[in-house]
């Protein structure tokens, strides 16, 4: 092992050398590139390049180059590799991205060692956050997201709601977080019913959402085919003209999925962080520049802030490290760190590492021109992750 | 599936002396050339770690379609089976890597008498079927458990201690890839030694014709879901070996879609042979990775168009092909075909 010792030291020296001297700064960014969710990985690209294009590429006379590598569906040993070479061979001093929560958790074990903070773009479970003192994250839980429409049922007069989501991880969070809000506010699930992940016909889930007597029904599903048959199924199976009310997380109506939606979104509740119409100066900005990095105003949706917050982020450790690599310093000058993003105003919770933003009710309208979006009816201002902060 | 039903070519009878000293060339070359990738890509090694992985199953593949005949297209709930039962160990205390190891090729094995003796009931086009349908209900079965599996968020936690004390699995992975690295080369002298045995002949001749074999007086069930149980057990090592080396599990390991991929590293390198099973993983899994680091965005054509070639240019395999080479060159230097 002398010589395996004698390349250690060499790939140390290196990294310290390298990072000290070199002018440019790396950030390795693994997301879906290609493949189903590739989508979603251009989402993340876009917010990056709106980011750079609005506020230059460098930070204190360091520039930032940007590398990035796929990971098409979740798979952590994949996911690993790519963060150890992108770590050691390429030698970047920030890893950023991550769309699925089992990729994240094969990339934390490595920070420590690798001297290299996360902020994660997407990767949605709240668990991640106690993995490794070194991740911070700008996207949201589903627990965050769906903890108002308990709330916002109730409001509405509903006091029986049948849930049914996909049997899947993110799936049963949202299934256990509305139950927690929904009970909190005085209401009652009557049932919850779990879909297998590749169900596409939902006419028989409609009938016993009609049977169960309840007055709404909650639903997650991942975006995509699955969403639009149930979305489909609700409207064609009459339980939208029975009154049954329906609510969802914002994922079910991400702004790229409305279009195959069609008229049959309409008057859908959603609660999520960010609507692509959000009304702000700071996100007309950055709509305009994401919309040119991704190639279409259909395609944005919500990766894409998630990434422009995340390298939001990066620039301040950038900043705070004058370009050194300290991931330890870096995570801690943004603990607390507060900033109006696209979405809002937005702070990262100085314990939790994760991002404290505003929930907003949606509803699916009809536009002038023609074309479907998420308008926000009502604000839930200063939201933290209830699946963190009961840990 | 002509791929399978495709006669094997039978080698010429060559002198025992010659096939140990084939063998023993062979072995030194995969040494070299682990070593050589040790040396050449010292930044790449979690890459290379994960390539053994799967070229252990590949070769358990190999162990049941390449020298029995029994196309399978879920090979990865053997996998899976062996990465899970390693990491559910390890979350619960047991942090020893070899016997991680065991634990892994034990859970394969069992796992392989289970989806032989379902598989073995049927032939042909339903018994690949039944290859997938078992696939699926595993990978089911590990997204239903999460409170074992941690289901689709992945198991994750896993701290392996250092390898006999000393050697840690560390960010620069040097100890996973040797360690890796060695079990590969264990594994293929034993694998080496089952196919040139009495048993694996037979396996050989099942699947050249098993009406025959049976006429002969053998039977068929049984040898191979002997050859099933080793099957499971090298595909449950590469399993628990991904598992130690990436510190986490996920539903991917037992997915249908690595079971494709297994079949059709396979057949890139070409079936029946053990060479084959390694050259294909490790040109399939590296083309991968430098046209995907090159263009992270639209690499997959480019992977689709390098299988098309490989499988009209070359349609028993990269080992085929390499046969052929050595063949038609020891005719020009005037051997005996």
């Amino acid at each position: 092992m002398k010589v395996s010792k004698a390349i250690l030291g060499a790939a140390i020296g290196a990294l310290l050398t390298g990072s000290a001297m070199a002018d440019t700064i790396k950030v390795g960014i693994i997301g879906p590139f290609s493949g189903p969710f590739a989508l979603q990985g251009k989402n993340f690209q876009a917010g990056v390049e709106a980011y750079m294009a609005l506020n230059g590429k460098s930070v204190k006379g360091h520039d930032i180059e940007v590398i990035y590598r796929d990971l098409p569906a979740a798979n952590p040993a994949q996911s690993r590799a790519l963060a150890q070479e992108l770590v050691v061979k390429e030698k970047v001093q920030y890893l950023g991205g991550v769309y699925f929560t089992p990729d994240a958790m094969a990339i934390t074990p490595l920070l420590k060692q690798a001297n290299t903070p996360l902020v994660i773009f997407n990767a949605a479970t709240s668990a991640i956050m106690t993995q490794s003192p070194l991740v911070v994250r700008t996207s949201f839980t589903t627990a965050q997201t769906t903890s108002p429409s308990g709330k916002i049922a109730t409001e509405r007069g509903v006091k029986k709601v049948i849930s049914a989501v996909s049997d899947y991880g993110p799936g049963v969070d949202a299934e256990a977080a509305f139950k927690k809000a929904f009970e909190a506010a005085g209401g009652q699930v009557v049932e919850a019913i779990r879909m297998p992940l590749n169900t596409t016909d939902f006419s028989p889930i409609m009938q016993r959402v009609r049977d169960s007597g309840a007055e709404a029904v909650f639903a997650f599903l991942p975006s995509g085919p699955t969403t639009l048959g149930f979305v489909k199924a609700y409207n064609e199976t009459g339980l939208k003209q029975a009154g049954i009310k329906f609510f969802a997380p914002g994922d079910l109506t991400q702004e790229s999925d409305l279009p195959a939606l069609g008229d049959g979104a309409v008057g859908l509740l959603t609660t999520f962080h960010y609507a692509v119409s959000h009304d702000s100066p700071e996100n007309k900005k950055f709509v305009e520049a994401a919309t040119k990095a991704v190639g279409g105003a259909d395609q944005l949706s919500f990766p894409s802030v998630g990434a422009y917050d995340g390298m939001h982020v990066i620039y301040k450790m950038i900043e705070a490290t004058d370009g050194k690599q300290d991931a330890q310093k870096a995570v801690d000058a943004v603990k607390g760190l507060s900033w109006t993003s696209p979405r809002g105003p937005v702070s990262i919770d100085a314990e939790t590492r994760h991002i404290t933003e505003n929930i907003y009710l949606r509803e699916v309208v009809k536009g002038p021109d023609g074309k479907t979006y998420n308008k926000e009816i009502q604000t839930f201002p200063n939201q933290k992750d209830p699946g963190l902060a009961t840990q | 599936m002509q791929v399978v039903a495709q006669a094997q070519r039978v080698p010429a009878p060559s002198s025992v002396g010659n096939r140990w000293l084939r063998d023993a060339i062979g072995l030194a070359l995969i040494v070299a050339a682990g070593l050589a990738g040790y040396w050449l890509f010292p930044d790449n090694l979690a890459l290379l770690t994960r390539v053994i992985a799967v070229a252990l199953l590949v070769l358990s593949l190999d162990l049941i379609t390449g020298y029995c005949g029994v196309a399978s297209l879920g090979q990865a709930s053997l996998f899976g089976a062996g990465a899970y039962a390693a990491g559910i160990a390890c979350v619960n205390g047991v942090t020893e890597p070899l016997t991680l190891i065991v634990i892994g090729a034990v859970a394969g094995a069992a796992a392989g008498l289970l989806m032989g003796t379902i598989m073995l009931r049927a032939h042909g086009l339903a018994q690949l079927v039944l290859s997938i349908a078992i696939v699926q209900l595993f990978h089911e079965a590990a997204n239903k458990a999460s409170a074992y599996t941690g289901g689709s968020d992945g198991l994750a936690g896993l701290t392996v201690s250092p390898l006999f004390g000393l050697f840690e699995f560390d960010l620069w992975g040097q100890t996973a890839y040797l360690f890796g690295l060695a079990l590969l080369v264990v594994v293929f002298v034993v694998l080496k030694f089952i196919v040139s045995s009495p048993f694996g002949m037979l396996c050989r001749g099942i699947k050249q014709d098993p009406i025959r074999i049976r006429a002969m007086g053998s039977f068929v069930f049984p040898v191979l879901l002997k050859m099933f149980v080793i099957s499971g057990a090298v595909a449950g090592m590469g399993g628990a070996l991904a598992a130690i080396s990436t510190q986490v599990v996920g539903l991917d390991s037992v997915s249908f879609e690595l079971s494709a991929n297994a079949l059709v590293m396979l057949v890139l390198g070409g079936l029946g042979s053990l060479y084959g099973a390694l050259v294909g993983t490790v040109i399939f899994m590296g083309f991968e990775h430098i046209v995907s680091a090159i263009n992270p965005f639209h690499w997959m054509t480019m992977v689709g168009a390098l299988l098309i070639a490989v499988v009209l240019a070359a349609p028993g395999g990269l080992s085929g092909v390499l046969e052929t080479i050595t063949r038609s060159a020891r005719r020009s230097k005037g051997g005996r075909p």
